[in-house]
């Protein structure tokens, strides 16, 4: 074992396979082809010269004549009318609201002449808070889809004419109405007043018509609950703020349950340790989800036995309370008295502690509001008076629509945003049913497999050219205004309702629309397409009065619970493709997942000590099916961290009708799901049948990609010893003799970022806010297992072993031997761009000087010099540069809408789009730095503290990352490097690197002795 | 000297080859962007040159032929011998008395680098420099009327330069600020000036109602761009204008008394160097220099030139 400290980034790595240990020191993946060359069957080396003369003759005399050729005429094209407001060169910002998810975060879209190219949070919306994830970064490359439909479609046939389809709709709903035949909006959740608006207006057109709402992803099991409990059957709204004690059984709140970012800006302003306090967040769960990796206490827990789990700590707390207990046997316990420890912490912090559930089943979800009503949590971390309209679908309503469909009642349907067909657990039938019906309408853009079976296509508008309103949270209003001009030939979904309810086309457009439904107040409507946001005062959260007999619900959790340890699989979304509505968009699955680290595709993760008992190994090909359903030919990834009788897969994949990208990526675990006692299940329990088909499949995963040999990247404490001694693990800072001249940045500025490792939840927001800022490309699956992904951020994953009650548990204490020791496992996420040292290695072995360092610290890469030696790749001790192989811009093989000139369209004009055989790194967004620097030079004035963000730092929902100028004494980078857990990675090669990293502190207590630390 | 033509016949030769399919690449290049800015580069001009060179050719080889016979006839017919000439007397004995090896060596080596250093100085300030590059445009717009002789504010049209990366060509909206009055009728017997009414045309002005035209469909005008950076060069006209405070002729030249435009500076990144190692910044008046300004002053350092503030780092311009 070559490792000298605890972390390790894959089984491979902590087990030292062989095949691992041989090629983790070279700096790519596959060898030079030098054999092949030297043992060729042609060895004539005459003729091989002679055909060396022959190149070498032609490419110089193409080059001369290419030299010689005139520069081609370019055209400076101005407006004939200039808009007002529109300077071109430079930026505008608009208020809107992002509908990648129905989270409604508001955003601020850049747009540059006319175009919208980056997406950051709105500081005002009170759900993004500045902020955006990964997806909804990710979703302003769907407007430049090529693969959405440029026309409606009639029985799939292109029509340029919207009048010829709105005549036929509306005709064919007239008939049915006549009929008597049920009519059914089917539409994702909708919290737009307009669009209920609308809704109405086509009602009291076609009486027999009815909403039905439809997501893909469930929450009912609270709705419900909340309706049997409170007698409100809504979300409520979470204050991980205001909570100090955290437990999930779980739910992956910072990672995709209900409102991510939202919920990472709460958990996170109890993350910092100064002052001595921080929250407490404990985690049980099956998978390991990206909430998991940041709890304190992680303990693997069955998902099929959360109930009976719940029971424990709910007599855990009535036995502190002095409470009557629920009737079991037993209560049960998890490893390391964790129900124990966390109830009495729960209780200890009563009315400031929170108990969540990832669980749909609405039994689990109610004595998950009997816990919280027990820790009086209501009306202070758990608001119902001010409740969410994230999630209003229940699937009783939908089963109710498919059996209508089925039976022949309903016969016309209209699917607004909505694509069941492709994620209904039973889409045959669904399917089926839609047969029968006269008249299928759906407003996709793209092909997908609802609109497939619909004879009417009405493409709705991509977000950002659209009107809209929302209200995601009660009081709080979200508006979408359009960024573009629609790029292709579509309608908003909300104007064809109202044409199909016989509005007049003047008052049907949507602007029109909108506005008159705001028209009470036109002060109102004007601020808040300015801010994007309106927010009614909200009212004061209050107790509900809790009514539900938890003894029953205890027994039936008890019968309900499984008796053996038989296996069980796990249906999840991952972080970025989510629900797999924006399956077309190569974003999210170059990004690699937090957790395993693979991109596009997806597979079924088990722990070591299940693959072990059943003979599996990474990247085998297996079949599995439980209850009636199975998934052929999907590879097997091991997960450390999960909880042992497991698998786990995957929802968003498996298209069969999506775009280029998305079309036949992964497989559809869908059809897994169940509905037991109403509410969609997604453990599925049963008998899991694995089948080995002997085959192995390599997944694209970036896990060890750009190793770091062992050396010492992360420094982590525990709370208590951080309140001892604040500088614990980072104490003796070095004094380096350094060889090298010391630059002299007193000039100017003297850019520095800091990295706080106890607020990154590793949620990937950065990676994809940097993509688009920097004009990354997508190079793909293939590249990817080559080790040529081209992020400029990378976030490390680092696994360390970890045995309950222990902190830093030392390598050497763990017998590998054992398995076990892989599902009881910590995580520390780390963000690694350029580092931007003083003294940068890469620097000083250019031959060529294309990369050169910045009066301003920056190291700077100059393409248009670099003749890629890759020697500074090389000399990276970081690993943080890329190396473009190929033209991706202009490369068919590298499909992922940046070949063609729509794609393109999202390009930021401000960076250089890179050509084939150059390097490229992080430049900390010097385009940002630059015109910060000048709008202060031309407004006369300094450069106000964090005027300047890069684009991971705008982008991050847990405020990790700062940057700022180090010689401004009061900034706050100034003051985090003063701060006593900075540290710098590999600070003693003496390289002085610009950024800064922050000791991650988890809120435990260690009461191991003292480990010796590596550093 | 037609001596020399002969041996330099098959030099001529490749170089007319090579000259005419320079001609061709530049005609298909000049066929794509459909555009002709130059009387020379016409499509049959580099035709005619290369038949005009061979006829030359042809003619000179023909009269060095008549004139070694008439050499020929000279010797036979003088007694002794022709009075030979000074390369016959002088130079070619010398010449015979040199290593062939060598000598052939040191003047192909003279003759190679002459035409490096000649490719070199081509390439660095010939290739991709349009250095008085002067296209036609769409419309014969003036700057010496409107900047020189009406004293316009160039900002007045190029209103972003003080504000953006682009100066802007202005819409034509901002034309028909003054074109809506101004027609020139009074010099085109009563109709308006036909390159104002290209204008009209592009925005749909009808002169005779002096309205818009309704529904009109507008028209760009496409003006042809004449100062090309390449992509790879960030260049921002407020940070010189503003923040530099550089006059605009002392990048675009007299353009003041230019009645059609060309490009007055190379634009070539030792152009661009030379600026920012010569020119100071003005600390004194701008607050966001306050505290260097300060530090030189006790320091006594009064001039600190744009180069002294990082402004030759690569990443100041290429990012």
């Amino acid at each position: 074992m070559e490792l000298n400290n605890q972390y390790w980034k894959g089984i491979e790595e902590a087990e030292g396979q062989p095949e691992f240990v041989q090629t983790k020191g070279n700096e790519f993946h596959e060898a030079l082809p030098l054999e092949d060359v030297l043992n060729a069957t042609d060895l004539d080396l005459s003729s091989n010269r002679r055909d060396f003369l022959k190149f070498f003759g032609f490419s110089v005399s193409a080059v001369a004549l290419a030299a010689c050729q005139k520069v081609p005429v370019k055209y400076a094209i101005p407006y004939v009318v200039k808009p007002q407001g529109v300077t071109p060169g430079n930026a505008n910002y608009y208020a809107s609201t992002c509908l990648g998810c129905n989270t409604g975060c508001g955003v601020l879209v850049k747009t540059r002449e006319g175009r919208p190219i980056k997406m950051d949070g709105n500081p005002l919306s009170p759900i993004s808070k500045g902020a955006l994830c990964a997806t909804g970064q990710a979703s302003i490359l769907s407007l430049y889809d090529i693969n959405r439909l440029a026309n409606p479609l009639i029985d799939g046939k292109e029509e340029q004419d919207w009048t010829k389809l709105d005549t036929d709709i509306i005709s064919k709903l007239g008939s049915i109405v006549s009929a008597n035949g049920g009519i059914r909006i089917v539409t994702k959740t909708s919290n737009s007043p307009s669009f209920d608006k609308a809704v109405v207006a086509f009602k009291a057109k076609y009486p027999t018509a009815e909403v039905v709402t439809y997501d893909p992803i469930s929450y009912s099991g609270i709705l419900l609950a909340n309706e049997q409990s409170f007698g409100k059957k809504v979300l409520p709204s979470y204050n991980f703020d205001k909570a100090e004690i955290i437990v999930s059984f779980g739910a992956d709140f910072l990672g995709t349950w209900i409102s991510p970012v939202e919920f990472t800006k709460q958990w996170v302003t109890n993350r910092n340790p100064k002052g001595g306090k921080m929250s407490k967040h404990y985690q049980f769960e099956s998978t390991l989800s990206l909430t998991g990796t940041n709890a304190d206490v992680r303990v693997p827990m069955r998902e099929s036995k959360e109930g009976i789990y719940l029971i424990s700590l709910y007599n855990e707390l009535a036995k502190l309370a002095g409470t009557s207990q629920l009737p079991v046997k037993q209560n049960a316990e998890l490893a390391g008295n964790a129900i124990k420890n966390s109830a009495k912490e729960l209780f200890a912090a009563k009315g400031k502690s929170l108990v969540v559930s990832k669980s749909n089943n609405t039994n689990n979800q109610i004595l998950v509001n009997g816990i919280n009503i027990m820790l009086g949590n209501y009306g202070t971390t758990i608001d119902l008076n001010n409740y969410s309209n994230q999630s209003k679908f229940v699937e009783a309503d939908f089963e109710k629509f498919v059996s209508e469909l089925s039976s022949g009642s309903v016969k016309g349907v209209i699917f607004v945003g909505a694509n069941p067909v492709y994620s209904y657990y039973n889409s045959a039938k669904l399917a089926d049913g839609l047969k029968k019906a006269k008249l299928v309408v759906s407003t996709a853009d793209q092909k997908d497999e609802t609109s497939d079976l619909a004879g009417y296509v009405c493409p709705d508008n991509h977000y950002l050219e659209s009107w809209g309103d929302a209200e995601p949270k009660a009081g709080v209003y979200s508006f979408t205004q359009p960024t573009i001009s629609p790029v292709f030939n579509t309608r908003q979904a909300i104007e064809s309702i109202l044409l199909w309810a016989g509005t007049p086309a003047a008052a049907a457009n949507a602007y029109e629309y909108i506005k008159s439904n705001w028209a009470a107040d036109a002060t109102i409507w004007n601020q808040s397409i300015h801010d994007g946001v309106y927010i009614k005062p909200s009212t004061i959260a209050s107790v509900p009065s809790f009514a539900s007999n938890l003894n029953e619900i205890a027994t039936t959790l008890v019968a309900n619970a499984p008796k053996g340890d038989e296996a069980e699989l796990i249906v999840y979304q991952k972080v970025g493709v989510r629900d797999g509505a924006m399956a077309n968009n190569p974003w999210l699955h170059e990004v690699p997942d937090p957790i395993s680290k693979v991109c596009y595709d997806n597979y079924v993760s088990v722990s070591k000590t299940e693959a072990d008992k059943k003979g599996l190994k990474q990247d085998d090909v297996i079949n599995i099916s439980v209850g009636g359903y199975s998934i052929k030919n999907v590879p097997v990834l091991i997960q450390p961290g999960q909880a042992s009788g497991t698998y786990a897969i995957a929802l968003g994949y498996g298209r069969t009708q999506s775009g280029k990208v998305g079309k036949d990526l992964g497989k559809n675990a869908y059809p897994f799901l169940k509905i037991a006692n109403g509410t969609t299940s997604y453990n599925i329990s049963g008998a899991v049948t694995i089948e080995s088909t002997g085959d192995t499949y390599n997944l694209a995963q970036t896990q060890t990609h750009h190793t770091i040999e062992g050396r010492d990247y992360i420094r982590e404490a525990s709370l208590d010893e951080y309140n001892k001694n604040p500088y614990v693990r980072n104490e003796g800072k070095l004094d380096l003799v350094s060889l090298w001249e010391e630059y002299d940045y007193s000039n100017g500025h003297k850019w520095g970022m800091a990295i706080d490792l106890n607020a990154c939840t590793g949620c990937g927001a950065c990676v994809v806010s940097c993509h688009i800022e920097n004009n990354v490309p997508v190079v793909g699956r293939e590249e990817i297992r080559l080790r040529r992904e081209m992020h400029w951020i990378r976030i490390d994953r680092y696994y360390s072993f970890y045995t309950p009650n222990e902190y830093l548990t030392k390598e050497d204490d763990i017998n590998k031997e054992n398995t076990d020791v892989y599902d009881n496992i910590r995580v520390v996420h780390a963000p690694v761009m350029c580092q931007h040292c003083s003294h940068a290695p890469c620097e000083t072995v250019c031959p060529v000087l294309a990369t050169t360092h910045s009066s301003e610290g920056l190291n700077q890469m100059t393409y248009n010099r670099c003749i890629g030696t890759k020697y500074c790749g090389n000399n990276c001790p970081y690993k943080v540069r890329r190396f473009n192989w190929f033209r991706y811009n202009d490369n068919d093989k590298f499909d992922y809408h940046f070949n063609n000139d729509l794609g393109k369209m999202v390009i930021n004009p401000d960076v250089t789009v890179r050509t084939r055989g150059v390097m490229e790194k992080c430049s900390f967004c010097i385009q940002r730095i630059q015109a910060g620097k000048l709008s202060a030079k031309r407004e006369n004035r300094k450069v106000q503290d964090g005027e300047v963000k890069t684009a991971c730092m705008s982008a991050c929902p847990s405020n990790a990352i700062v940057f700022g100028d180090m010689n401004d004494p009061n900034s706050e980078i100034s003051k985090l490097y003063k701060n006593e857990r900075s540290y710098h990675m590999l600070e003693e090669v003496g390289i002085k690197p610009s950024v800064s990293y922050m000791t991650k502190i988890r809120n435990v207590e260690s009461n191991h002795k003292s480990t010796e630390h590596h550093s | 000297m037609l001596k020399y033509l002969n041996s330099r016949r098959n030099t001529a030769a490749f170089i007319s080859v090579l000259a005419a399919s320079t001609a061709l690449v530049a005609q298909d290049s000049a066929a794509v962007s459909g555009e002709k800015p130059s009387l020379f580069y016409t499509d049959t001009t580099f035709v005619i040159v290369l038949l005009l060179c061979l006829l030359f050719m042809v003619i000179a080889y023909f009269l060095y032929r008549v004139k070694s016979h008439l050499d020929k006839i000279i010797d036979e017919n003088t007694e002794g011998g022709r009075e030979l000439t000074r390369y016959e007397r002088v130079i070619k004995p010398w010449l015979r008395t040199l290593n062939p090896t060598v000598a052939s060596l040191l003047i192909g080596t003279i003759f190679g680098l002459t035409a490096f250093v000649q490719a070199y100085k081509f390439g660095i300030t010939e290739v991709g420099v349009q250095k008085g590059y002067s296209p036609t445009q769409p419309i014969a717009f003036s700057h010496k009327i409107h900047a020189g002789k009406l004293q316009m504010d160039c900002k007045y049209c190029h209103s972003t330069s003080d504000k953006s990366k682009q100066a802007s060509i202005p819409s034509a909206n901002t034309c028909m600020n003054c074109h809506k009055y101004t027609t020139l009728r009074d010099r085109y017997n009563g109709q308006v000036s036909p390159e104002i009414s290209k204008i009209y045309k592009a925005i749909g002005w009808d002169p005779e109602s002096n309205s818009y035209i309704p529904n009109y469909k507008q028209k760009p005008i496409e003006w042809v761009r004449i100062h090309n950076l390449p992509d790879l060069a960030y260049f921002n006209h407020s940070q010189h204008v503003v923040a530099g405070k550089v006059e605009c002729q002392t990048c675009h030249g007299p353009i003041q008394e230019m009645d059609k435009v060309y490009q007055f500076s190379s634009l070539q990144m030792n152009w661009c160097i030379n600026c920012h190692k010569e020119k100071g910044i003005d600390l004194a008046n701008n607050k966001y220099y306050e505290d260097l300004h300060k530090r030189l002053k006790i320091e006594g350092k009064s001039v600190y030139t744009v180069a002294d503030n990082g402004g030759l780092e690569c990443g100041k311009c290429h990012y």
